[in-house]
């Protein structure tokens, strides 16, 4: 008996559907996590880091071994 | 708290700097020669190399890889060393990795021209290009992940998940779409066949507008947009949601490439819903992105820069909002084949990609180079000639693909095709092709003024670049931030529960996996492979997806050699294989394509586009004489025609040397070829003497058995005709054992006349 057999057999038809709920799911899940209640000051570093003044366009020049 | 030295590699940010804009350069100019041959097709002159059907998957692979491409990459390097703060992992990965991928795209521009190609969208480079590609990509995520190991910030910002997700995904996608069996050095069959083939290769297709055209974007426009601006990022939160919306729905949506095509309903189905789904996430990023303009609007209109990613952004809003609604069956089945995809996609090209990469290339100009940027007046020319110019064509080619699309399916009150001949669609839409040329020709235009801009910049450069000596503590000092971590204490287990669940709703854990990038990649490879499985599974292994036909047999060696011819050309570009079950179509084209009937298509020739008609029940219309005359001269046989002469395939020789090779690679896939070994090339002689004999019975020129249009002629025949063939007897010789012993005519047999005035096909 092949794979395809034991597959075809299995009357997977709801397969899909299941796996939309579960992605679904995930993502309501990951919505709720993040717009949670929390400190709104939390965050406030990360979302600066681009312009973090050491991030890298300032700076001593001169010549440096890489 | 010690602080260490360090400095950045710029040096190779310059070089993908300099390689992004002659790629855009050379890729935009390929577009608009292609746009000129649908207006003027003699302008190929005749020549193979320079046909449409082998230029445009040129075109679209410089686009992508090449131009784009090198943005995405200038982008990572940049950001990454700074974001992570330090010099990338190994500054030779990082040279191997440029003049790698450079070579990659040379040798695309030396193959695809030349009829070297697997002919699946955006993956049509060879076996061997492959292997590369896979090399320099593994190159690129060594060095890439080896910064994040040596980086001196705990933290992983917004820019760099994307970036991972797109490490990760691309090479999943490019691995497993690619997967084949050589038959030569410049030639391979797909490992899957018709339908199966259609999914993986939509899969890939569509999540390579994912991976490699939107996460990387996004992480370009997380990072740079907030240094433009001076701002940070309008909402941290807003970031996470559309990270991980984007890569749990994205991998799903392949299939809505294939509604109403010989794919399972119920992946149609599900490739929909997750596209509908993938509107919220998008706009999400998309709002996050022109919020984080707050308060700095007054500078876009003084900055040529935010004027690019403005734009930019807008038309990331604007093509995620079009997508779904394109992915929607019933909007799909007026828009699919038609220009209106094309639309979609230059809309998403040019104005996203395209534009986002100007904006990144002049903000990093005077930075890389330290010297002002040459030109403000030319920036703000490219731009306002880049914006007109995609409005230009955009809203041309929206026209003529609806315009196209209404006609197809027109009936007049006695309920007949209002435009049986399928030339009448392609006539009525030429002069919205030559506003595309106009709109092609002005974003050209401001493409050679950037790179004009971006040479004239680094002339100013210093005779040796200053180094910039950056200082920062090692990532093993404390960092005085505490770290995430619920402390569960040894309490009864609802206790506990409440304890994680505090975790998750605070979204503690996700500033966890920020500081960890393995943990980050593994689940980001997960959600990618889970989903993937999820859809593949079932349509590789349940049977009834791909119901079989008993009527359906393999192909003559004859009819590959000519499938091979097909495929070189780029016939999909063109046209398509696949009848939908729509009114409209089985009235024009004839019954509607099964799944079954593809079996032995490897790879498949579905396309996706019908800039002439579908092919699919093409075989047996027409005489063998009236294929000849038509590729010969396709205007002297359908007057308006826009197709390219083939006349050298008249002349050039079949190449029957290395058919038994083909065969013996085909069988190795599981095609029934066991009758045919050592016989392929005497088997396609037989019949391709005997179409060359009915071709002088019918009034045609003598002396083609040998050439390249009978194996094509032999092929165009076969198509879509299995489904009108009596099913083989059980004990009957195998149908290619009986061709050898009484070479037949094809059937249904051709016709005696020439129906000149004809369209090309019904």
């Amino acid at each position: 008996m092949k794979l395809s057999d034991i597959m075809s057999s299995m009357q997977l038809s709801s397969y899909a559907e299941i796996a939309l709920l579960l992605f679904f799911g995930a993502f309501v899940a990951v919505t709720a996590s993040v717009f949670g209640r929390r400190d709104a000051g939390e965050w406030e570093r990360r979302r600066r880091l681009p312009l973090d003044p050491g991030e890298g366009d300032s700076g001593t020049e001169g010549t440096a071994a890489p | 708290m010690k602080l260490e030295q360090f400095s950045y590699d710029d040096e190779i940010v310059r070089k993908f700097t300099f390689a992004t804009i002659l790629w855009a350069l050379v890729a935009t100019l390929v577009g608009l020669f292609i746009a000129l041959e649908l207006v003027l097709p003699g302008l190929s002159a005749g020549l193979p190399f320079l046909s449409f059907g082998r230029l445009r998957p040129l075109h679209t692979n410089a686009a992508i890889f090449a131009f784009a491409g090198n943005a995405v990459f200038a982008a990572v390097y940049y950001s990454s060393q700074r974001l992570l703060k330090t010099r990338m992992f190994s500054d030779r990965l990082s040279r191997i990795h440029f003049w790698g991928w450079q070579a990659i795209i040379v040798s695309a521009a030396l193959t695809l021209p030349f009829g070297i190609t697997q002919s699946k969208e955006y993956a049509e480079l060879e076996w061997p290009i492959d292997i590369a590609i896979a090399v320099v990509w593994v190159v690129f995520a060594v060095n890439f992940f080896g910064t994040i190991a040596r980086r001196r910030e705990r933290h992983l910002f917004v820019a760099l998940w994307f970036y991972i997700a797109t490490i990760v995904t691309v090479a999943l996608l490019h691995i497993f779409n690619n997967l084949v069996v050589p038959a030569g050095l410049f030639k391979s069959y797909s490992l899957y066949g018709g339908v199966q083939d259609a999914f993986m290769q939509w899969w890939y297709g569509h999540n390579a507008v994912a991976f490699f055209l939107t996460t990387p974007f996004l992480g370009l426009m997380y990072y740079f947009l907030p240094k433009a601006a001076e701002r940070p990022v309008f909402s941290y939160k807003l970031s996470i949601l559309h990270f991980w919306s984007l890569v749990f729905l994205y991998i799903w949506a392949g299939p809505h490439h294939l509604h109403y095509t010989s794919l399972p309903e119920w992946a149609s189905t599900l490739g929909m819903l997750f596209s509908v789904m993938l509107w919220m996430p998008s706009w999400g990023g998309m709002i996050n992105g022109l919020l984080t303009l707050r308060g700095a609007w007054h500078k876009v209109a003084e900055d040529p820069v935010l004027k690019f990613f403005v734009v930019g952004i807008t038309f990331y809003g604007m093509a995620t909002f079009e997508g779904p609604l394109l992915s929607i069956k019933s909007v799909n089945a007026l828009s699919h084949y038609t220009d209106w995809t094309i639309a979609h996609v230059h809309a998403g090209a040019l104005g996203w990609n395209g534009f986002m990469a100007f904006g990144m290339l002049y903000w990093l100009a005077p930075r890389l180079f330290q010297a002002e940027l040459w030109s403000r007046r030319l920036c703000n020319l490219h731009f306002w000639l880049g914006t007109l110019g995609m409005l230009f064509y955009i809203v041309a080619i929206y026209a003529a693909g609806v315009t196209q699309g209404l006609m197809w399916r027109a009936f007049d009150e006695t309920g007949r095709l209002m435009y049986p001949d399928f030339i009448e669609t392609v006539v009525r839409i030429l002069p919205m092709y030559w506003v595309r040329v106009l709109g092609g020709a002005m974003y050209v235009t401001g493409v050679g003024l950037c790179l004009t801009n971006l040479v004239m910049t680094w002339r100013r450069r210093p005779a040796t670049y200053a180094v910039v000596v950056q200082q920062a503590a090692a990532l093993h000092e404390p960092s005085g931030e505490p770290e995430p971590r619920v402390i569960v204490p040894r309490y009864p287990s609802m206790v506990r529960l409440g304890y994680q669940l505090q975790f998750f709703a605070e979204a503690a854990w996700h500033r966890v996996w920020e500081r960890k990038p393995l943990r980050l990649t593994v689940w980001v490879t997960a959600a990618v492979v889970v989903a993937s499985l999820f859809e593949m599974i079932p349509t590789f292994l349940i049977r009834e997806n791909i119901p079989t036909i008993s009527s359906v047999t393999p192909y003559t060696p004859l009819e590959v050699l000519g499938r091979d011819e097909y495929v070189a050309e780029g016939c999909y570009n063109c046209h398509s294989q696949m009848v939908r079950p729509i009114r409209a179509e089985t009235e024009r084209y004839g019954e509607y394509s099964k799944p079954g009937e593809f079996i032995y298509d490897h790879p498949f020739q579905w396309g996706s586009r019908r800039i002439g008609p579908d092919l699919h029940r093409i075989g047996g219309k027409f005489p063998y004489l009236w294929h000849v005359k038509h590729m010969e001269d396709p205007a002297g046989v359908t007057p308006g025609s826009i197709m390219p002469r083939y006349g050298w395939m008249l002349e050039a020789p079949a190449d029957f040397a290395s058919l038994q090779r083909r065969i013996d690679a085909l069988l190795m896939l599981g095609v029934p070829y066991g009758n045919l070994i050592d016989r392929a090339e005497a088997v396609a002689h037989e019949q391709a003497r005997q179409i060359a004999r009915e071709i002088v019975e019918q009034g045609g020129p003598p002396g083609l058995e040998d050439k390249q249009i009978v194996a094509l002629i032999a092929y165009l025949q076969r198509l879509g005709t299995d489904l009108m063939k009596e099913p083989p007897a059980p004990q009957a010789q195998p149908p290619l054992l009986a061709a050898v012993a009484a070479p037949a005519p094809l059937e249904p047999a051709p016709q005696a006349t020439l129906p000149v005035s004809e369209g090309e096909a019904r």
